[in-house]
C-alpha cells in the first residue's frame, strides 16, 4: 500500500503539490506536532466531540429510557424521532449558521444533534430488549418500580447503552469534521484541512487526515473496548452485546 | 363505531407530536427570538415549498441528489463487496488490505472532501467518488466478516459431498455471507445518504438538495432551506422504509436467516 502510494506520488502523474510523497507527509506531521499545532487542533476537535457526546447522552439516555418504559412517551416521541432521524445532521449546518453564527456554537449544536438520535434510538431498543422474564421474576419477588428500574432494566439495557455511545461517537466525529469544514470555527482538524486546501498544502491535509484516523482508531479500539470489558463484559453480558 | 374511534385516537396520537412541535415553532417564530427572516413561520415555509414544488425546482434538485446517491452507492457496493469477499477468501489479500481498511474505516469520509477537490476538481465526478469512498469501508468490513462467519461445517459438508471450489463459493459462501453483506450495504447506503448532502455543499455541484440549501443560505432564504431539509427528511424516510426493509424481507428474511 505504502509502496503504491510512493510510486504514484513520485511518478508525477499528479503534480507533487497534490500528492506529496510519504516522507514529506511524515516530516510535516512531525513539524506540526513539534510546534503544537497538531495537538491544539486535535484537542479542539476531540473536545467538541466529547462534550457533544456528553450532552447527547444527558439528553438521549433519559429520553430513550422513558420511551422504553412509558408507552405514552413512546407514542408521543416516536413519530418525531422517525422523521428527524433520517435527516443528515450536516444538512442543518447552513441553517444553524444563520441562527447561531459561524463558529463554535454551530459546530457544537450540530455535533449534539448528530449524536443524540442514535443514543435515543439504541437506549430505547435496549430497554425494550430487556428480557420480560427478568422483569416478571423481579416483580413476583416483590420489587417495586424503582428497584425494578435500577436493578433490572438499567443493567439489562446496558449493552445497548454502550453500543449507543459507541455509535454516537462515530456520528459525532463525522459531524464535528463536517461542521468544522462548513461552519469554520477557529480551531479544529477539519478547519486545518480546509485552510490547507486554500494554499495547496496537501502534506498538511494528509497529516491531519492521518491524525483524524489515528484518533478515531484509538477511540474505537482502545477506549470503547476497555469500556465494554470493564462494564458489560465483567457482568457477563458481552455475549448478548455481541449479538 | 369502535373501529372508527380507534382510528381517530390513533390519528390523534400520531398527529399530536407534530402539532405540538409546530406550535412551539410558531411561538418561537412569532415571538421573534430570531429575526423573522431567519426563522420563518410555518405558513411561509409551506408557501415556499409549494412554489418550489410547482416550479419544479425541488424535483430537479432531488433528481440530482438521488442520481448522485445511486451512482456513489453503486460504486461503493461493487468495490466494497468485491474487496470484502476477496479479503475473506484469500489470506494474502487480507494481509495486505486489512491495515489499510482498519485505518481508513474510522476517518469520516467528509474529511477527504478538500483533498478530492484538489485532485479531481469541483462538480459531479468527485462528489460521486467521495460518496463512494465514504461508504465503501463499511461494506468491505461487513462482507469480509460475512465470509469469515460462514460456518466451517457447511464448507466441509459441501466438500465431502464433492463440490468444486467454484460451487462452494457460489452455493455456500455467498449465500452464507449474504446477511452480513446486506447489512453492510444497508449501512453503506445510510452512510452515503448522510454524507451526500454535505458533500454537495462542499463540491458546489450544479443541482442537488445540499447545494440548494447551501445556495439559499447566501440569500438568507431560510424558507427555501427548510423546504430542502423537509425533502431530505422525506427521502430519508422513504429510503429506510421502502428500500431497506423491502430488500431485507425479500432476501434474508425469506430464506429464514433472520427473523423480521
Amino acid at each position: 500500500m505504502i509502496v503504491v502510494w510512493e510510486v504514484f506520488a513520485r511518478s508525477g502523474l499528479f503534480s507533487e503539490a497534490l500528492t506529496p510523497p510519504l516522507t514529506r507527509i511524515a516530516k510535516t506531521a512531525w513539524q506540526m506536532m513539534l510546534d503544537g499545532r497538531m495537538e491544539k487542533n486535535a484537542a479542539f476537535t476531540l473536545g467538541r466531540v466529547l462534550l457533544g457526546l456528553l450532552c447527547a447522552c444527558l439528553i438521549g439516555i433519559p429520553v430513550g429510557m422513558l420511551m422504553g418504559r412509558l408507552p405514552k412517551v413512546e407514542r408521543l416521541l416516536l413519530p418525531l424521532l422517525s422523521v428527524l432521524m433520517p435527516i443528515p445532521s450536516l444538512a442543518w449546518v447552513p441553517l444553524f449558521v444563520l441562527w447561531f453564527g459561524i463558529g463554535e456554537t454551530t459546530t457544537f449544536v450540530v455535533v449534539v444533534y448528530a449524536a443524540t438520535f442514535p443514543v435515543v434510538f439504541n437506549v430505547w431498543t435496549g430497554v425494550r430488549a430487556v428480557n420480560p422474564l427478568w422483569t416478571r421474576a423481579a416483580m413476583s419477588m416483590g420489587a417495586n418500580q424503582r428497584q425494578l428500574f435500577r436493578k433490572v432494566v438499567l443493567p439489562g439495557a446496558s449493552p445497548y447503552v454502550i453500543t449507543a455511545i459507541r455509535l454516537a461517537f462515530g456520528r459525532a466525529w463525522i459531524a464535528a469534521i463536517g461542521g468544522e469544514l462548513l461552519a469554520s470555527p477557529v480551531y479544529g482538524l477539519g478547519r486545518v484541512i480546509f485552510d490547507a486546501k486554500e494554499f495547496l498544502n496537501s502534506d498538511v491535509m494528509m497529516a491531519s487526515l492521518i491524525a483524524i484516523g489515528v484518533i478515531g482508531l484509538v477511540f474505537e479500539r482502545v477506549v470503547f473496548q476497555v469500556l465494554e470489558q470493564r462494564t458489560v463484559g465483567r457482568w457477563g453480558m458481552v455475549a448478548m452485546a455481541r449479538r | 363505531m369502535e373501529r372508527l374511534r380507534n382510528a381517530v385516537v390513533n390519528f390523534t396520537w400520531l398527529a399530536a407530536p407534530f402539532v405540538l412541535l409546530a406550535a412551539i415553532w410558531e411561538a418561537v417564530a412569532y415571538a421573534e427570538v430570531f429575526p423573522q427572516k431567519l426563522f420563518p413561520t410555518l405558513q411561509t415555509v409551506a408557501v415556499t415549498f409549494w412554489e418550489l414544488l410547482v416550479s419544479g425546482i425541488i424535483w430537479t434538485n432531488t433528481e440530482g441528489t438521488l442520481l448522485r446517491l445511486v451512482l456513489g452507492f453503486l460504486l461503493a457496493a461493487i468495490v466494497g463487496v468485491t474487496v470484502g469477499i476477496l479479503m475473506g477468501r484469500f489470506r494474502v489479500i487480507e494481509d495486505i488490505l486489512l491495515p489499510a481498511v482498519t485505518f481508513g474505516y474510522p476517518i469520516p469520509g467528509l474529511a477527504y472532501a478538500p483533498l478530492f477537490v484538489l485532485w479531481f476538481g469541483l462538480g459531479d465526478i468527485p462528489a460521486v467518488l467521495l460518496v463512494g469512498v465514504a461508504s465503501c469501508f463499511i461494506i468491505i468490513v461487513n462482507s469480509w466478516k460475512g465470509v469469515k462467519a460462514v460456518k466451517p461445517v457447511w464448507l466441509r459438508a459441501a466438500q465431502v459431498m464433492g463440490a468444486g471450489e467454484r460451487q462452494i463459493f457460489w452455493k455456500v459462501m455467498i449465500p452464507g455471507a449474504l446477511p452480513y453483506i446486506l447489512t453492510g450495504l444497508r449501512l453503506g447506503l445510510a452512510q452515503a445518504w448522510r454524507i451526500l448532502v454535505a458533500v454537495e455543499m462542499l463540491m458546489s455541484v450544479e443541482k442537488g438538495l445540499g447545494w440548494m440549501i447551501f445556495g439559499a443560505q447566501q440569500f438568507l432564504n431560510t424558507d427555501v432551506m427548510l423546504s430542502g431539509i423537509a425533502v431530505i427528511g422525506l427521502v430519508g424516510v422513504l429510503l429506510e422504509k421502502q428500500v431497506f426493509e423491502r430488500l431485507e424481507r425479500y432476501t434474508v428474511v425469506r430464506w429464514g436467516m433472520l427473523t423480521a
